[in-house]
């Protein structure tokens, strides 16, 4: 029991990075690829994992959760997808404006330093976050949706992706914490640190594209 | 325990390493656009200048050395100081004397594992965070207008955070007593270079 | 608790929804074929043999440099049809494109585009070329993919079984007696030896689903039916029936019979590719629920029977409406 239960999160973990990696060598533009070959579910599914600024966000709440009680942190199986919908319902009736980029350094800042931290959130915590990174992640990837696209495929791609990514990180992240040693949540907090520090980064190009303009 | 605990670490920064390269290299094939170009540059930056890469490297040596809880504290507060510099510098807050404080952090640190001084952790914290400050600032005002910010970002934070590992896995060398005759030797390389940068800052003013 | 449950309720309705609005009609995929006649060694005239829904004039294909396409006249300087050709605009409301090059003297060549793969080499009369057989597999292969990730109710059919089976030896030999069952009736159906019309057939498609659905409902309640017992039994049988629905994509085209096996070959390749994608995933969400100890609550436990029945089931009033009015 315990060399499998050691073995599928270093597997998970593996098929997470690999695919991640498979997903960034592919451009933006092979977005709309995806979306003529593959039609408007799959562009909604994966036009949010072909950018870096998706990517590290779905990946530190995924750690984050993990790294919570599973009681609490389950509830970002549900939070996360129900809010990305909302963002792309809402941003796409007109309702919520796209947010502006300060928000995705800020987003990393946030739940990278909770988790260098190690911060223990309660449920109510890790459903506000996941639902608010959720509706801000949908309103933000409406951009991968032209006029010709049905937003209903889209926005259920969208669901189903977030569903899954939030589900096998946060459950990864458990496996992987739980059984061995302490230095595995060590190395959990040193990637919140690593994901605080891009932020603080990306906040700062913000800052500074907004002084420009 | 803690050696496999390294040797795990170890495999996991090569492996990384050899990912990274890879990528860059595929990626250098094309025109460094997009998110493989931001990665790319993001994350040679860190690894370009000389007296920064020993730095880095120093940081993590010293924390192998100082054991818990700097062996570990000190990669996870690092790279936030440093981001926090370098976010300093892209918007364009100076800091004066850089260059200079740069070459000395090689230098002091360098020193540090050479003479094996334990500091108390607390005083370990602050000189590392108050040198991890003006790298970052290094960093920040050198930066391009990276074409895909959060690219860049991964890219640095990674080769920061890699380089530190490295220094961490040269500390496993502290097991053995020609391995730690070894590391200090390291470390007194490292502050030899550092005292040449520091000459060269000086004089360049 | 309680809430977590609601919660879950709502992200099923919505995929239900979603699912129920996807059209499901991936055999149905549009495919286009154009036939070039060799009317004179250097023009060929053209002619659309299998019309796309859409104006045929709003495809793009692209010829060999030396060739210019004055539709329907095809007229290439030396030396002659071929070299490169493509189609670049191959979108969501198509799926492939195929050129029949008939010669005046000699056998009819074929070519297959698709948006993963939409460049051909046209070889003219000379014998295919390893780079024929590559560029065709390739084609095949992502065609095969394609083809699965959008059949919808194939993929439903697979939860369905993989709810019951769980996992382990069993779920290996289940999947594997479908995916028997489906290559078997597959090639059957492509080399003509079998030929069922299109519209029962996804009837029966549809109620494979709904009887999936119906044994998760009763493994509930405690009956162990036909497909907990015997569920490789069941996905063989069933497999037969899905196997000749994969076939449509294939036959419609109308490929050429020396290409044909290999061509079939790298279909199947591709949609066990595609299923082994989606089984994998699917095996990966049931260790991370069970890892997070996130379950549905007592009170939920016959959604995801609903979720699998009520879409087939919509599916198959639909189908046996279009069966019988027409």
């Amino acid at each position: 029991m315990s060399s499998l239960s050691a073995i599928s999160p270093a597997r998970a973990a593996a098929g997470l990075g690999t695919a991640s990696l498979l997903l960034l060598a592919a451009s933006p533009a092979e977005a709309h690829i995806v979306s003529s070959r593959l039609g408007d579910f799959y562009a909604g599914a994966l036009h949010p994992l072909m950018a870096l600024e998706d990517l590290v966000q779905w990946l530190a709440l995924g750690l984050l959760a993990g790294m919570q009680d599973p009681k609490r942190g389950r509830w970002v199986v549900a939070g996360f997808p129900l809010g990305l919908l909302a963002g792309v319902a809402l941003t796409h009736a007109g309702l919520l404006p796209a947010p502006p980029r300060l928000f995705d350094g800020g987003g990393m800042v946030v739940l990278g330093l909770l988790l260098a931290l190690a911060i223990d959130l309660p449920a109510a915590a890790v459903a506000g976050l996941a639902v608010l990174l959720g509706v801000a992640r949908g309103s933000a990837n409406i951009d991968g949706l032209d006029a010709a696209n049905d937003v209903v495929l889209f926005g259920a791609g969208m669901l189903l992706s977030g569903y899954a990514a939030a589900t096998l990180i946060s459950a990864a992240t458990l496996a992987f914490r739980r059984n061995g040693a302490g230095w595995r949540r060590i190395a959990v907090r040193a990637a919140g640190s690593w994901i605080a520090a891009v932020g603080c980064m990306l906040l700062a190009f913000a800052l500074r594209a907004g002084v420009m303009q | 325990m803690t050696t496999t605990c390294i040797l795990r670490a170890a495999r996991i920064v090569g492996a990384g390493v050899a990912l990274l390269t890879l990528t860059a290299g595929a990626a250098s094939a094309h025109v460094q656009t997009g998110v493989a170009g931001g990665l790319v540059s993001g994350f040679l930056h860190p690894l370009t200048g000389l007296d920064h890469l020993i730095a880095m490297v120093a940081v993590g040596i010293w924390g192998a050395q100082l054991g818990k809880p700097a062996i570990w504290l000190l990669p996870i507060s690092f790279p936030m100081v440093m981001a926090f510099g370098g976010a300093l510098g892209v918007i364009g807050v100076p800091l004066p004397y850089t260059e200079i404080a740069i070459a000395l952090s090689a230098l002091v640190l360098g020193g540090a594992v050479a003479l094996r001084w334990r500091a108390p952790f607390w005083a370990a914290a602050i000189v590392v965070s108050v040198f991890a400050l003006f790298h970052g600032h290094a960093h920040g005002v050198e930066l391009p207008n990276a074409a895909n910010p959060a690219a860049y970002g991964v890219g640095f934070v990674s080769a920061t955070g890699l380089l530190h590992l490295c220094g961490i896995v040269i500390g496993a060398a502290l097991r053995w007593p020609l391995g730690e005759r070894l590391v200090r030797g390291v470390g007194a390389a490292i502050a030899a270079l550092g005292c040449f940068f520091l000459y060269a800052a000086v004089l360049g003013i | 608790m309680r809430r977590l449950g609601w919660a879950a309720l709502a992200l099923l309705l919505l995929c239900l929804g979603a699912a129920i609005r996807h059209p499901a009609s991936a055999h149905e995929a549009a495919m286009a074929v154009l036939e070039l006649r060799q009317i004179k060694p250097t023009q060929y005239i053209g002619k659309w043999v299998l019309a796309p829904t859409f104006d045929p004039g709003q495809i793009h294909p692209k010829f060999p440099r030396q060739c210019s396409w004055m539709d329907p006249l095809l007229e290439c300087g030396e030396p002659g049809f071929v070299g490169p050709m493509s189609v670049d605009n191959i979108g969501s409301n198509l799926s492939a494109v195929m050129v029949h090059v008939i010669p005046v003297n000699g056998e009819m060549q074929s070519y297959t585009m698709s948006a993963a793969s939409p460049r051909v080499t046209v070889l003219g009369l000379a014998a295919p070329t390893w780079q024929t057989w590559f560029e065709l597999a390739d084609t095949y292969v992502n065609l095969g993919i394609d083809h699965i990730l959008l059949g919808i109710d194939h993929l439903l059919f697979v939860l369905g079984l993989i709810w019951i089976v769980r996992g382990g030896w069993r779920l290996t030999k289940t999947i594997t007696a479908f995916t028997v069952g489906h290559s078997l009736s597959l090639a059957a159906a492509t080399f003509g030896l079998i030929g069922v019309p299109e519209k029962p057939l996804n009837a029966v498609i549809a109620l494979s689903i709904v009887f999936v659905g119906v044994e998760i409902a009763r493994l509930r309640r405690g009956h162990a039916g036909l497909t907990v017992r015997y569920p490789w039994a069941v996905a063989l049988g069933f497999g037969l029936v899905h196997g000749v629905g994969f076939a449509g994509a294939l036959v419609s085209l109308g490929i050429q019979r020396k290409l044909l096996p290999v061509a079939l070959l790298s279909f199947n390749i591709g949609v066990e590719i595609g299923q082994l994608a989606f089984v994998l995933l699917v095996l990966a969400l049931f260790w991370a629920h069970r890892t997070l100890s996130a379950s549905l609550p007592r009170w939920g436990a016959a959604l995801p029977a609903y979720a699998i029945g009520v879409p087939a089931s919509f599916w198959l009033i639909g189908r046996m409406i279009k069966l019988l009015t027409t």
